[in-house]
């Protein structure tokens, strides 16, 4: 069929391909590229899956008590990882609780580490500057990394 | 299922760690991904965190895609999948009302499929425009320009007389329709099918 395209058609689904294309903003692609910094780092993605400041309802109580507060879940297949953004820090728990580590490995490519105590708990502070990642290793060998975080 | 050659390869390279074999895939198909995103009628916030998750679960497939080939496919179930979870919650916190019944239409197959298919004609299409000669480009992106300029003005842009540029346009659009990256668009078109099974599974 595309080789019967004559040249009017052909035009025509070239600036259709271009558009496509262009149509894609540049920060997208970026994010995309970057992605690869990733590669070969053997963790599991824990995804976002509760994310308090989408959550209109619950927005709307929580700003007449606390209007800082923010609470975010990220679950992958063997443990989820909830967080509390207060004004000064980032309190989370691994849930089914155990010890390990958490890593913050920021967009700069910086990266802490901070204890998780026995029952899960850690507390990042003060909160990383502009984009994040939390990686959490605990003492059984579950390896997770979450998706990019902004406060 | 189509298997390119240029993407294989493409998969194969970045398995290893060939970061700009990832950027060419990338490239090639944010159309895609973005073409899918604005399907579901996402907001800026919600089409980079789809866009982010896909991106970085295809990261740790490659050097597990049994069949590279079909990454196109992949990479559009996944953006499915996982654009549909954000409508779901945005769906839970009462955000976007009766919007969940289209968002599961357009997470349909046969929707996907012809997503693909014309992601893969425009990938194909860019490709043999890239390999042209330089002043093929340069004719043929003047000629697209909106609105077209007159011969005149393409002539005095490209310092090349009026009366060739019909004639040059058409033997550009001759090696475009020549070129590998087209000729293998053909020769596979044979229906390009969505694997199924879970993205990331």
């Amino acid at each position: 069929m595309r080789d019967g395209w004559d040249d009017e058609e052909l035009m025509a689904a070239l600036r259709e391909a271009m558009k496509a294309r262009e149509a894609v903003p540049d920060w997208f692609v970026e994010t995309g590229q970057s992605a690869y910094a990733w590669h070969n780092i053997d963790a599991e993605l824990a995804q976002l899956t509760y994310d308090s400041s989408r959550d209109t309802e619950r927005a709307a109580v929580t700003r007449s008590e606390n209007a800082s507060i923010r609470a975010l879940t990220f679950t992958s297949a063997h443990l989820s990882i909830e967080l509390e953004i207060t004004e000064g820090s980032l309190l989370g728990q691994i849930i089914p609780p155990r010890g390990g580590t958490i890593e913050v490995l920021t967009s700069a490519g910086a990266s802490t580490t901070t204890p998780v105590d026995e029952i899960g708990c850690f507390s990042v502070v003060p909160i990383p500057a502009g984009q994040f990642r939390l990686r959490c290793r605990t003492t059984d060998g579950t390896d997770v990394l979450t998706g990019w975080i902004t406060v | 299922m189509r298997d390119d050659p240029s993407v294989v390869a493409l998969v194969e390279r970045a398995a290893g760690s060939d970061q700009g074999a990832w950027n060419d895939i990338v490239d090639r198909y944010a159309p895609l991904v973005w073409s899918i995103c604005t399907r579901f009628q996402l907001n800026s916030q919600d089409t980079e965190d789809v866009g982010q998750t896909v991106w970085l679960l295809l990261v740790g497939q490659l050097g597990k895609l049994r069949e590279p080939a079909a990454l196109p496919g992949w990479l559009a179930k996944t953006t499915a999948h996982e654009c549909l979870r954000v409508v779901t919650a945005a769906r839970k916190s009462d955000r976007l009302g009766a919007r969940l019944d289209d968002a599961v239409q357009f997470a349909d197959d046969a929707v996907l499929e012809e997503e693909v298919l014309t992601a893969e004609l425009n990938a194909g299409l860019r490709a043999a425009f890239a390999e042209l000669p330089l002043p093929c480009q340069r004719l043929l992106a003047l000629l697209l320009t909106d609105p077209t300029p007159s011969y005149a003005e393409i002539s005095a842009a490209l310092d090349i007389p009026m009366g060739s540029i019909g004639p040059q346009r058409g033997r550009c659009l001759g090696r475009l329709r020549r070129s590998p990256a087209l000729i293998a668009l053909v020769e596979g078109d044979i229906g390009i099918t969505v694997p199924g099974g879970e993205p990331g599974a």
